[in-house]
């Protein structure tokens, strides 16, 4: 057929049309000729040619491509049907949406962490080198030192294409916080990644500008003070400004020349945490944490290697090679904390390098969130497939009558999955755009932390491929079971209106699916109900110190290079003169913030104790603490005294320890007066002078940990915050604080916020919102799912049995007891939803036990009150469409006959 | 009028045979749907009776594959008519359809045979 024909075919008609009229006129003409009077001659001549219409018919149909014409006819046929139901259309599609959208969401950050590839040259030949723990795991924590790669570069060179190494930078004395970056007078945080001089040539990159290093750039300390910063860096902080090539800028007071800009989306082979600016290696010593001869020392190990495969080479084949390197690296550079099980090359896998051991644990996340987003799917499926039966069975008569009338059933099954197909279509074009609002928002979430973190769940085509295939997927699920029982009508039954009497097999169907919905829905609601009391006791929990008024202002005199001496000077000053303004009740300094990104601790030694082999060896968390911390934090010191002025370098050494402590090391002893000492570096006792009452410094769930406080001049560090805590609630405090540490160090990169948004943050109440939040939102979800679930049925089944219903009240039934049968019947699928989502809810709750404060996992008022107010709803549910069973009235329900 | 004795096969025309039956009318030189139609039964004395609507598209399928080509023109009493003439490919359609019938009439005859006789 010409396909020409297909679009013209309306007009082909019309000349078939004159064609027949034609040899209508000479076929009567014969017949008058032959002596017929003009009636008679028409007439036969309309027997002669026979059904005209139906000739034209099948010539039209010759013209059309039948299966288009049919799904053209079914779509136009099911947008009407949609159209005059706009309650079911919306709640459909709603429900569809937002089922897809979850998915499109969660699938989109699936694609990141397993499907995406790091943006470097044939990343599948990629690996880094680790010394395999016991057992033949290998975590990628930093593990070498600079001979350490010399000789692997070395000996391995019949193995590799290339070897490279890198580290990272902003590290300090146990502290980790980013370097700094002085441009024009200004300050600014950068995580800078110190590399090897054929780094970039190994993962196959071209700059976007300038160049990168060259191959003998990094091999001495100090010695090439040049950067390369990531495209992202400097299109955020220098606005992509060509010129910045040549330009000479501070990293922490060291001036170092930028001479290129990285290629756009390479933000360094670790995922998450955003590169910022590479440096060659040997520049490491501008790190404050970094001795100056790290390159020759043996014992320092903070180096990460990575390695090109040779063509066709795979990690397994050249382990015996790399075991011979590993063993001979052992003997001459000895790890006598570590037994390593050899030296392994492990394929660097997406979305890059992370640390820990075993299975990536983004991807298990990613697998949890996943599991999640299908359940939830499952769910509205449900609901829309339940919607869909109700609609069917009310559209019944329907498909009898067309059925009557010649329609086949496979073109009814057809039609009403066109229906169901056209319903997901929407979901899912409504899906797309929720799923995107949604990963837009997961992109731009602002996680409280000081690292630079960065997320990239890009919208591609892979995730809308999978959100197409899961709305066509859900559609056919949804459509087919009430399409075939839509089609399968017994025409007798429907069209004599006897058809009420036979749909007990097909409710209960329904029920059971109702049932489902409720349990699944009490499950999630719990869930969310769980987490919220959990924030909420976790807000009210006893921190153990009081965070109303409190300042906290954080410095980094790394980030501008200025040296201990000078640094600890401006501490003191800083600290007098934050004292002296106006409206300061205390002002102190410390350099952990509780709930803060990170906290210290270690190994001590206490002579009363000898360590067991086997038993974990005594350890407390530590911090450094001026003279004023406890008051400042109104936490009393219930014992021996507080540390003072007095507590100086030279004084002898002190401690302040928490009454957890106390307990776990001195039990029913007094502790005052003791000693103990830190097991590395500085190994000297230091005395306990004071017993102060437990406070929340990791977060705000775990038991509370052994913990001692020492006086800052006893133990630099170099990044520390400054805590003020004001008379009255003083918004202006923010700006006098900076323009303090401004006044006397002035570019110094200055993060200010109150100790509320500081619990807030990653290890404080961030996680336990975030989730309160989530499971909110999915528990309100399936909330509204099971109402429209349970309504959806009774309405149906009111509907079904108003003829029953009229004939009760005509025999003198009285509302009450219509409205008592109409709820029975609901109230059972109800109560065992609710039993049923009450076993479910307490599996989930042995899972997530672990993250709930102040409560248990079966909590009792969360139990009760959410069972009861789903209860409630579903008797809303209910009741609205026994009301109008009630309100049946019986002349009309019979006359209905 | 169909004649005594012989019984007209209406509706047994077999789609391939209505097609053959149609180029073979056209060979004598182009006509319209009326005159086609009697044709066929005028020279079949009457036997082949199509009816004649279902004449149409059959000449729609023959015009589709190339077989025949169609114009307006004005028929034998001045009226506006669609006629129909064959192609060449339509003529070689015909020899080749006709042989295959030629065939066909062949091999059932050589079947039928020996129970006739």
């Amino acid at each position: 057929m010409k396909l020409s024909r297909f679009f013209r075919r309306r007009q082909w008609d019309e000349e078939r049309e004159r064609e027949l009229a034609a040899y209508l006129e000479l076929e009567t003409a014969e017949n008058v000729a032959r002596g017929m009077t003009a009636q008679e001659a028409r007439d036969a001549a309309h027997r002669k040619l026979g059904n005209a219409t139906l000739v034209r018919e099948e010539i039209y149909r010759m013209n059309s491509l039948g299966f288009i014409e049919t799904l053209w006819q079914d779509l136009r046929y099911g947008a009407r049907m949609l159209r005059k139901s706009p309650g079911f259309t919306f709640v459909a599609v709603l429900t569809l949406a937002l089922g897809i959208g979850a998915n499109t969401a969660i699938f989109s950050m699936v694609d990141w962490l397993v499907f995406q590839k790091l943006p470097v040259a044939d990343p599948k030949t990629l690996t880094y080198l680790g010394m395999a723990l016991p057992g033949g795991a290998l975590h990628n924590d930093p593990q070498f030192s600079f001979r350490e790669y010399q000789e692997i570069e070395q000996q391995c060179a019949a193995q590799f294409a290339g070897i490279a190494a890198a580290a990272f930078g902003g590290a300090s004395g146990g502290q980790s916080s980013p370097d700094g970056l002085t441009y024009q007078g200004k300050t600014r945080s950068v995580q800078t990644y110190f590399v090897t001089g054929n780094f970039f040539t190994l993962l196959g990159l071209r700059p976007t500008l300038g160049r990168f290093f060259d191959p003998q750039e990094g091999q001495a300390a100090g010695a090439d003070p040049v950067t390369v910063l990531s495209w992202e860096y400097w299109h955020s902080q220098f606005h992509d400004d060509p010129a910045i090539i040549g330009k000479t800028v501070a990293i922490n007071g060291h001036s170092v020349t930028i001479v290129g800009v990285g290629p756009k989306g390479f933000v360094g082979p670790t995922p998450l945490l955003h590169i910022q600016a590479f440096l060659p290696l040997g520049m490491l010593v501008i790190d404050a944490g970094t001795a100056p001869d790290f390159l020759s020392k043996v014992d320092t190990r903070p180096l990460i290697i990575l390695a090109r495969l040779k063509p066709g080479s795979r990690p397994e084949e050249i382990r015996p090679a790399l075991n011979v390197v590993g063993q001979h690296l052992l003997a001459r550079y000895p790890r006598p904390d570590e037994k390593p099980d050899g030296m392994r090359a492990v394929q660097l896998r997406p979305p890059g390098l992370l640390s820990g051991t075993g299975m990536n644990p983004l991807v298990r996340a990613a697998a949890f969130f996943f599991t999640l987003g299908i359940l939830v799917l499952l769910l509205a499926c449900m609901n829309v497939a339940n919607l869909l039966l109700v609609r069917a069975t009310a559209r019944q008569a329907e498909m009898a009558v067309r059925a009557a009338l010649g329609a086949a059933r496979r073109r009814l099954v057809r039609q009403l999955l066109t229906e169901s197909l056209l319903l997901a279509f929407l979901g899912c074009a409504a899906g797309i755009g929720i799923g995107l609002a949604t990963t837009r928002l997961l992109t731009t979430m602002h996680i409280p932390t000081a690292l630079p973190l960065s997320f990239d769940f890009r919208f591609n085509w892979l995730v809308f491929a999978g959100a197409v295939v899961t709305a066509f997927l859900s559609s056919l699920v949804v459509g087919i079971a009430p399409a075939l029982r839509a089609s399968r009508a017994q025409m007798n039954n429907v069209l004599h209106d006897s058809g009420r009497s036979v749909t007990s097999r097909r409710q209960r169907l329904r029920n059971v699916m109702v049932t489902i919905q409720v349990a699944g829905s009490l499950s999630l609601l719990i869930v969310a109900g769980l987490f919220t009391r959990s924030l909420h006791s976790a807000e009210h929990s006893d921190l153990g110190f009081d965070p109303q008024q409190v300042t906290n202002i954080t410095v980094e005199p790394n980030q501008i290079g200025m040296p201990q001496a000078k640094a600890e000077a401006f501490y003191q000053e800083l600290l007098q003169r934050a004292r002296a303004l106006p409206g300061v009740e205390t002002a102190s300094l410390s350099a952990w913030l509780p709930m803060g990104d990170s906290q210290y601790g270690g190994p001590i030694d206490i002579p009363e104790i000898q360590p067991v082999p086997g038993q974990p060896h005594p350890s407390a968390l530590f911090n450094a603490v001026s003279p004023g911390y406890f008051q400042t934090m109104r936490i009393p010191v219930w014992r021996g005294r507080d540390l003072v002025e007095s507590d100086s370098a030279a004084a002898p050494y002190v401690a302040v320890i928490n009454q957890a402590m106390a307990d776990r090391y001195w039990p029913k002893q007094d502790p005052i007066g003791r000693q103990f000492s830190v097991s590395d570096n500085p190994k000297h006792p230091v005395h306990v002078v004071g017993v102060i009452r437990n406070f929340r410094m990791v977060d705000p769930y775990s038991p509370i940990e052994p913990a001692y406080f020492v006086p800052l001049p006893q133990h630099y560090f170099s990044t520390m915050t400054l805590h003020i805590k004001t008379m009255v609630p003083d918004p202006d405090i923010t700006r006098q604080a900076v323009a303090l540490v401004d006044s006397l160090a002035p570019t110094m990169p200055v993060t200010v916020e109150s100790m509320m948004e500081t619990l807030n943050g990653i290890n404080g109440l961030f996680l336990f919102r975030l989730a309160a939040i989530l499971t909110g939102f999915l528990g309100s979800l399936g909330l509204i799912l099971a109402i429209v679930g349970v309504y959806g049925v009774m309405s149906y089944s009111v509907s079904q049995r108003t003829h029953e219903i009229g004939i009760r009240m005509a025999l003198g039934a009285q509302r009450r007891q219509i409205l008592r049968l109409v709820g029975r019947q609901g109230l059972w699928v109800v109560a065992a939803g609710l039993g049923i989502g009450m076993l479910l809810a307490f599996a989930v709750g042995e899972l997530i036990q672990d993250f709930l404060v102040g409560i248990g996992p079966a909590d009792a008022v969360t139990y009760t009150t959410i069972s009861l107010l789903l209860a409630l709803v579903a008797m809303v549910a209910c009741l609205v469409p026994a009301r109008r069973a009630v309100h049946v009235d019986p002349i009309v329900a019979l006359r209905n006959e | 009028m169909p004649k005594r004795g012989a019984q007209p096969l209406q509706g047994e025309v077999l789609q391939g045979t209505l097609d053959l039956l149609v180029l073979q009318t056209l060979l004598l030189g182009p006509a319209h749907g009326h005159t086609i139609a009697y044709a066929i039964e005028h020279r079949s004395d009457d036997v082949l009776q199509v009816e004649h609507g279902s004449l149409y598209p059959a000449l729609h399928r023959l015009e589709d594959r190339g077989w025949i080509a169609s114009f307006w023109g004005t028929s034998e009493n001045n009226r506006k008519a669609r006629y129909y003439r064959l192609t060449p490919a339509g003529r070689k359609q015909l020899s080749v359809q006709t042989n295959r019938w030629q065939e066909l009439v062949h091999a059932i005859n050589r079947v039928l045979r020996p129970a006739s006789e």
